[in-house]
């Protein structure tokens, strides 16, 4: 074993990451619950509007900045919970780090699709492909 | 030949619980916990639907994200999902993602007050198991009464 054995009050402190991974896991899963409560609401609200008012929801700083903080603390637990249930049901070291790998790739990926798309809304940019094609 | 330590044969008198099994000499052991031989419990379909929900609202954003993606492609694009939105697979879909987004406020809240230590006992176990398998149902149900009843959906 390398490194020296450290006590905090009296416990051991890991030597590794302990249990901040399950920590952070708990504190998003805890953020979602008013955050998600926020989109029930909201999607109660924007249910049978059309385009123009949707669009003009989007344009409400609030409303964009709760969308966004959703999204990066929905697809952060995700690819968290998504490792813990990975690393459950497959044992194979190369399978499970690749799969681990392409999960928080996949997250990754939504995360900043969303925010660019909610960035675009909220400032009333032109619609896609702007400047593309037509 | 039988005694009350070495039964030949496993009844209702001999094993009222229904759990045992008998080793090949003979001799009742209770049955080893493997997937197959354990009894239903609600806290354990609590536990199950916790992570087939967490796979399906990971489905849900992403269907989100696609959502972002017609409205940020203008009127025209966002014109066409809405019109699949209005069909009744659509309703259908949009019914489902509620209830799994019910489902992920309930069990979530139900893993966070389980990981604090607090309602560990079979009864509140149980209970907030059950609120977190069936609450997902009628809060869903009444959601979408809600949203008829403001005409925000009609079929």
């Amino acid at each position: 074993m390398s490194g020296t054995v450290q006590h905090k009050n009296g416990v051991r402190v890991s030597q590794r990451h302990g249990a901040g991974e399950w920590k952070l896991e708990k504190m998003l899963l805890a953020a979602l619950m008013p955050l998600g409560l926020w989109v029930a609401v909201s999607a109660f609200s924007l249910t049978g509007a059309d385009y123009a008012e949707t669009a003009a929801w989007f344009t409400s700083k609030l409303n964009a900045g709760l969308a966004i903080l959703t999204l990066i603390v929905f697809f952060g637990f995700s690819a968290l919970a998504w490792k813990v249930i990975i690393e459950d049901y497959i044992h194979k070291p190369g399978t499970k780090a690749l799969l681990i790998g392409l999960a928080n790739l996949v997250f990754l990926a939504l995360t900043a699709a969303s925010v660019f798309f909610i960035v675009r809304l909220a400032l009333g940019s032109a619609p896609l492909p702007a400047g593309i094609g037509a | 030949m039988t005694s009350s330590n070495n039964h030949t044969t496993l009844d209702k008198a001999t094993d009222p619980t229904g759990r045992l099994v008998l080793q090949p000499n003979g001799r009742p052991r209770p049955m080893s916990p493997h997937l197959q031989v354990w009894r239903w419990h609600v806290t354990m379909t609590a536990s199950i639907l916790f992570r087939v929900t967490i796979g399906a609202a990971s489905v849900g954003a992403a269907m989100i994200v696609g959502v972002l993606a017609a409205l940020a492609s203008g009127p025209e694009a966002y014109a066409g999902l809405l019109g699949f939105m209005a069909s009744p697979l659509g309703v259908l879909i949009a019914f489902g993602l509620t209830v799994v987004l019910f489902s992920f406020l309930l069990n979530g809240a139900r893993h966070l007050i389980n990981d604090t230590g607090q309602g560990l006992t079979p009864k509140a176990a149980d209970m907030l198991s059950n609120i977190a398998v069936w609450g997902p149902v009628p809060l869903a149900i009444l959601f979408f009464i809600g949203l008829f009843a403001t005409g925000r959906v009609s079929l």
